[in-house]
């Protein structure tokens, strides 16, 4: 009697739900064992293929063959499509094909997903530059200094700074050149090369003071440096350091005998010295010399320049000093530095203008050279630039105005 | 006495309520279905085993039971996926764009052998799988044999990995119907739910290959069950769901495709979604009449060309893909990829999605297994893109954003070739993860459903299932049926409505002035109806209660069911039978009678509907 209802409920118990369910649990737990090692094996022949092709896309890459780069590494994304990294390949070997759209379009996205890498920035600011799109140009240029970089970040920020300077030198936008420029030179570090670039791409800026530091620096670190010592000798030249300009000058142009651009500079350079009656130790008579021979050099200029009262002011060359910013003593009366007005003082003048007249009136010396800087600075406004003894002349009233 | 007795046994709700509205009524069946289940195993000292039982009744068993079913799914699903990536790998080699000879060679050679496999070993491989479902579900009670999973699984990886233009998803629904069936049937489920069990098993499957659970819940109700009910839906959400969390465990968590940021600046670009809407519905049904067309064609053919067809059709394919196209080959998830990220330009884009229709006609009608989800998808999104950087051309102020055209894209061929509207926008909100896509969604879903569905009017699936001989229900057609409701079928009040509290003299007295009906309705208070006949209130007075009212005569359990207007017709076909005049009354007041309903009047409707 009791054995029947005993085993009734033995029966239920193990014929039913509870026992389908643990035996369905376990079966589906040796079935995610099972499933578990072929995804291991899958998995792992995804990776070694997607670093298989994307080992052959760096190959390509380097060697600069882009079509199979771009095949290479679109068959790395088959098998590993979120890998940053091969998109970004993929994308530059694109840019190695010109198809800059679809480099753009792997960059884009590789953008939303890492604004803050760097390569990435770089890359898309480069495209915004062949695209003229100047605002992107400069934001993805500026993303890209500020960004994460792999390897030495400073490095690469360094690098893209230099790209954005030259790319807003190539715009013509000095200012903002100029600003980052400054940037750069806080973070400069003690290497001639680079210390030789910036100053290289400060004399881009026309700002020379700080071109000669950073151009010392460098020959401080590198003295041998030739680009650097033309670089310094442009510096202080600009800056009316002409002794100076002239040392490094000199010495460019012994260690590089090819450098014309230096080797004119070192000329006008020499002529400057040559004809400056202001320089310090220079004795009585030779000064009076100088002022007798930048005297007469002025007037022979006068006498070249036959556009007289009505000369029209010839634009001034780039390589010239400024002629209409004359101070000091000098009259610039534009009445009076007309041609003719100009001639009329000159020739009124130049009976005192001897060496024996400037010993017994050193205060003609004065008269003399301004009258001088007058001449030569409406001669080049009327009839554009003259000699180069005519170019020393300017630089030197330019140098003494200024002081 | 007896027809009040009479009524008493009737009435289902012996329980006097206040309210007895058809609503109620419904949850009565499903506690008298229940009990009995609860019943079995109540033998003297089975305590333990009845609190099993009661908590693994058979609805709740079945739920249950859809976990594992998604899980076995998803397992299979993973699997598959494997195959299909190690078939390609092995036919066309691990490079993106395989040499010429395997681009020719390997679907060709595949397909001889998938035709003979499905001609000699897997008769049931064939097709893309969601009719086979249906027809499992409506036809053969729930039963697909799990050869016919085998089959699938074997063949469809072999088409889809040599580069037959087919997709994984359908095969995945099939697959997961097919191990559903299997496991109810040695579960010895009941016929209820062994017949649902394939569609759960389906959706696993389908929310498996799609990683969008969603979507595939909504496609197997809109698709293969076509109806909403609670049981239904907890059995299919929750295999659909754990199908997914498997999928992920193994393949991760990311979507069939990288989806960029979706962009719309104004609101007038709804029209260019629209021309969207309709290039796509054109298109759909060119796609659509192509298949429907050429498949009987195919299949008239002599027998022994069967075995040729799939080659034939893989070798073109080859030449396709040779000739300059050789994303056309397979599923195409990492074109669609690439589309949507702006790698094709829009005229290339345009030729992809022309020459995918050709490639998968081609696949589809030689009878190669495989699925019609990811090639439409792939066809939506190239020329969603197309469209769109047409438009962008020609239009340069639009937004121009490929990855919104080309998910819109894809919601319009969803809608417009495989015609499962709710699922189209559904399926392009759950890709991408934004809603704010959803209105350009709708407008180009709109238009080409209607393009579609105007010029072709039988949905493919419901064409393909007639191509076999099988008359499955459309669930297209049942959605678009006009449903007769009680409102059609009632008459005006009768002006003779009694109160509860008339005396039975009032009552016989109004009743001959009115020259009532037999049957009078009663107004209870304070809320509910009754009804008397003539007949017993004559037995009544010459009983001597004449002076009673109907309130003290119908007291316990006099009230009768009502309905609503807007019920649907069969509703009322529950209750005519069993009480002579129904109340049909208004929702917002309980008391205000809006009509009567009789079985006559049903009856009545149901012949007149069946002659229009």
């Amino acid at each position: 009697m009791t054995k029947g209802p005993k085993r009734l409920d033995l029966s239920l118990y193990f014929s039913r739900e509870p026992v389908t369910l643990a035996l369905l649990t376990g079966l589906a737990l040796v079935l995610l064992l099972a499933v578990t090692g072929l995804s291991r094996l899958y998995h792992a022949q995804q990776e070694s293929l997607a670093e298989r092709w994307s080992g052959r896309g760096v190959d390509d890459l380097n060697a600069g063959h882009f079509q199979p780069a771009v095949m290479d590494f679109r068959t790395a994304l088959l098998y590993d499509r979120d890998n940053s990294a091969y998109q970004l390949s993929l994308a530059q070997a694109l840019l190695g094909l010109k198809r800059t759209d679809e480099a753009y379009a792997y960059l884009i996205n590789l953008w939303d997903r890492q604004p803050e890498n760097g390569v990435v920035n770089l890359e898309l600011a480069r495209i915004a530059v062949q695209k003229g799109q100047t605002e992107r140009a400069l934001r993805f240029y500026h993303n890209a200094i500020y960004a994460t970089w792999p390897g030495n970040q400073e490095t690469e920020r360094r690098k893209a700074r230099l790209e954005l300077i030259n790319y807003l030198l190539q715009i013509n936008a000095r200012t903002q050149a100029e600003s980052e420029l400054i940037a750069l030179e806080a973070n400069a570090g003690e290497d001639a090369a680079q210390q030789a670039r910036l100053g290289g791409l400060f004399l881009r800026v026309q700002d020379y003071s700080r071109a000669l530091p950073a151009f010392r620096e460098s020959l401080k670190l590198e003295p041998k440096n030739d680009s650097a010592r033309a670089g310094a000798g442009i510096a202080a030249f600009e800056t009316g350091q002409f002794p100076l300009a002239e040392r490094y000058l000199a010495q460019a142009v012994a260690s590089a005998p090819n450098d014309t651009a230096s080797a004119t500079l070192l000329q006008t350079t020499d002529l400057v010295l040559k004809m400056d009656p202001f320089r310090p130790q220079l004795s009585d008579a030779e000064r009076n010399r100088v002022v007798v021979n930048a005297f007469n050099a002025a007037g022979d200029r006068l006498k070249a320049c036959p556009a007289l009262g009505t000369a029209k002011p010839a634009p001034v060359s780039p390589g010239s000093p400024p002629a209409g910013n004359a101070a000091g003593n000098v009259n610039t009366n534009p009445s009076n530095s007309s041609p003719s007005s100009l001639a009329q003082q000159w020739e009124k003048l130049k009976p005192q203008i001897t060496e024996r007249g400037l010993r017994q009136d050193p205060d003609l010396v004065n008269a003399a050279m301004n009258l001088s800087f007058q001449i030569e600075r409406g001669t080049t406004a009327a009839c554009g630039p003259g000699s180069q003894a005519d170019k020393a002349l300017l630089l030197i009233a330019n140098l003494h105005e200024e002081s | 006495m007896p027809t009040f007795t009479r009524r008493a046994e009737l009435n289902p709700f012996p329980n006097s309520q206040p309210r007895i509205s058809i609503e109620e009524g419904r949850s009565g069946p499903s506690t008298e279905e229940i009990a009995p289940q609860s019943a079995v195993g109540q033998t003297p000292g089975s305590s333990s085993v009845s609190v099993f039982q009661a908590f693994f009744r058979e609805d709740r068993f079945f739920l249950i039971l859809s976990v594992f079913i998604g899980i076995f799914s998803g397992l299979a699903v993973v699997c598959f996926r494997f195959a299909i990536d190690w078939c390609r790998i092995y036919l066309l080699g691990s490079g993106a764009v395989p040499t010429t000879w395997r681009l020719l060679a390997a679907p060709a050679v595949a397909g001889l052998v998938i035709a003979i496999l499905a001609i000699h070993v897997f008769p049931g491989a064939r097709g893309s799988g969601v009719n086979q479902t249906k027809a499992a579900l409506y036809i053969y009670n729930g039963y697909i044999p799990l050869k016919t999973a085998v089959g699938k699984f074997i063949t469809a990886a072999l088409a889809i990995g040599s580069g037959h233009s087919l997709g994984p998803e359908d095969p995945s629904l099939q697959i997961g119907a097919c191990l559903a069936s299997a496991l109810g049937r040695r579960l010895r489920l009941s016929r209820d739910h062994m017949r649902l069990i394939a569609p759960v098993g389906a959706a696993a499957g389908l929310a498996a290959a799609f990683n969008a659970p969603i979507s595939a819940v909504l496609f197997v109700i809109e698709e293969v069950i076509g109806r909403w009910t609670a049981g239904i839906l907890g059995s299919v959400v929750l295999s659909a769901v754990s199908s997914v969390v498997v999928t992920r465990w193994f393949l991760g968590s990311e979507s069939l495709f990288r989806i960029p940021p979706v962009e719309m600046s104004r609101p007038s670009e709804l029209i260019a979604y629209a021309v969207l809407g309709i290039v796509g519905g054109l298109a759909s049904v060119a796609f659509a009449s192509g298949i429907a067309t050429l498949r009987p064609l195919c299949r008239k053919l002599p027998p022994w060309t069967q075995y040729l067809q799939p080659a034939i059709g893989g070798l073109l394919i080859g030449c396709i893909a040779v000739l300059g196209a050789p994303q056309v080959m397979g599923a195409g998830y990492e074109y669609i990829d690439e589309a949507m990220h702006g790698h094709f330009t829009w005229q290339f884009m345009a030729i992809l999605a022309l020459l995918k229709i050709i490639a998968t006609l081609l696949s589809f009608v030689s009878g190669t297994p495989g699925g019609m989800f990811a090639p439409t998808l792939f066809i939506g999104a190239m020329l969603g893109a197309a469209v769109g950087g047409a438009e962008h051309a020609l239009l340069p102020h639009l937004s121009w954003s490929p990855g919104t055209y080309a998910l819109v894209g894809m919601g319009v061929l969803f809608a417009g070739f495989l015609r499962a509207p709710m699922t189209s926008v559904f399926m392009v909100l759950e890709v991408s993860g934004n809603y704010s896509i959803i209105v350009p969604v709708i407008v180009a879903n709109t238009f080409a459903y209607v393009i579609s569905r105007a010029m072709q009017p039988v949905a493919i699936f419901d064409a393909l299932s007639r191509q076999d001989g099988l008359e499955l229900p459309s669930m297209e057609e049942q959605r678009e049926e006009s449903i007769l409701r009680v409102e059609d079928a009632m008459h005006p009040p009768p002006a003779l409505v009694l109160d509860a509290r008339d005396t039975l003299d009032r009552v016989s007295k109004l009743a001959d002035q009115e020259k009532a009906e037999k049957v009078l309705l009663v107004r209870l208070h304070p809320s509910g109806w009754s009804s008397i006949t003539r007949e017993e209130v004559k037995t009544l007075i010459e009983e001597g209660k004449g002076s009673q009212t109907l309130e003290s005569i119908l007291a316990g359990g006099g009230q009768i069911p009502y309905l609503h207007p807007d019920h649907p017709l069969e509703t009322a076909l529950r209750y005519v039978d069993r009480w002579p005049l129904v109340p049909v009354v208004n929702r917002a007041n309980l008391r205000e009678l809006e009509g009567v309903i009789t079985q006559h009047d049903v009856l009545e409707r149901y012949r007149d509907f069946g002659g229009e």
